[in-house]
């Protein structure tokens, strides 16, 4: 997708957030990354050395990608089911479902900071 | 957000972020919020067209202009990477057209529509359809507060294209198989794409048309206007439920 712009949101997201002092002692970003999101880690990680470098800026930071799987709920069965293939269906009662609960996300799910 | 050591004022070791202010689409998803309360307020009904690019999306919107243009109070925004060409097409139907040219932003942002829409005058307006930038990937994941997302597949492009492309139809509530005159000529099976698209979203609607043959085109004006009478008298509050995903794609 966009990956350049989403690092530079990830930067403002966290300077609205965390004071500059603060962001100076940042170790690490780890971000949830869902399968449904349209973005791909890897040219994420890219784009984030791409931005810290040319930016000089963040470069002690490490980013960590989770990749979410895509996972529905069956409100009959009340079960989640993980969802491969594309085959949106409950994995007990085979019904189709398109309840998404996991795979959407985009998210900053933890900073680390050192001391 | 919560911080994880809140008794040190700066923040030290490990702090887990709070899902919603950390999304990192947050800022469309809240001026498409914006956008869908307006609509709301005004009962105005807000179709997202999306597609590959050339699959007949300004083709079916010329005849959709020339069969209802004078049954409801319609307007038009279209997204285009360069040039005023769909709304040129748009407005020598009559239509009420305005070009949002991206600049090489390969889908339309809340934002935009925001903008087009204060330039546009809604005044009076019934039914406001977006035709966004043809793409079946970005525009997916940028909801523009719209009721209805349409997606067109047109028969030359294939009956694989669902799963390649499974978050478009995911989030898609009806899917127009376009151009079906050529399926004589095609080797492209409507029962496999619906069977396709089926799987990834069971409850998505499918018509379809052929805008140069008139095939379909009254079953899907006729869908747009109760779509249009359902807004109309729907009482005042914001309906964000119509989506796989109410507030984030």
């Amino acid at each position: 997708m966009h990956e350049i712009s989403l690092i530079r949101t990830i930067f403002n997201t966290l300077e609205a957030e965390f004071s500059p002092a603060e962001l100076e002692r940042m170790a690490a970003i780890d971000l949830r990354v869902g399968r449904l999101s349209n973005v791909e880690p890897v040219l994420m990680q890219n784009a984030f050395r791409a931005v810290t470098t040319a930016e000089e800026k963040y470069q002690q930071v490490e980013l960590n990608i989770e990749a979410v799987p895509v996972e529905i709920y069956c409100a009959d069965c009340g079960v989640n089911s993980t969802i491969e293939n594309y085959k949106f269906a409950c994995a007990v009662c085979g019904r189709p479902n398109n309840n998404v609960v996991k795979g959407t996300e985009l998210l900053i799910h933890r900073v680390r900071f050192g001391e | 957000m919560e911080k994880a050591q809140k008794s040190t004022r700066a923040a030290r070791g490990t702090v887990t972020c709070d899902n919603t202010t950390m999304h990192l689409l947050k800022a469309n998803d809240f001026v498409a919020e914006s956008i869908r309360r307006k609509m709301a307020e005004q009962h105005i009904l807000l179709i997202n067209i999306t597609s590959s690019a050339g699959s007949g999306k300004t083709t079916l919107l010329q005849e959709t202009a020339r069969r209802i243009g004078d049954k409801v109070n319609m307007k038009i925004l279209v997204g285009d990477l360069e040039t005023e060409r769909d709304a040129d097409r748009l407005r020598a139907v009559g239509a009420d057209a305005l070009q949002i040219v991206t600049g090489g932003i390969c889908h339309l942002e809340a934002q935009m529509v925001w903008q087009a829409m204060e330039n546009l005058g809604l005044d009076g307006v019934d039914l406001l359809i977006v035709e966004n930038v043809g793409n079946l990937v970005c525009p997916a994941s940028f909801d523009l507060g719209e009721d209805y997302r349409v997606t067109l597949i047109a028969t030359t492009e294939g009956d694989d294209k669902p799963k390649k492309y499974p978050r478009m139809f995911l989030t898609s509530d009806l899917m127009l198989v376009s151009k079906v005159d050529l399926l004589p000529y095609l080797p492209f099976s409507v029962d496999a794409v619906v069977a396709d698209a089926r799987d990834i979203n069971p409850n998505i609607g499918v018509l379809q048309v052929s805008s140069t043959q008139n095939t379909g085109i009254d079953e899907w004006c006729a869908w747009l206007l109760e779509k249009v009478q359902e807004k109309k008298a729907e009482a005042l509050t914001p309906k964000t439920e119509n989506h796989v995903f109410s507030h984030s794609r």
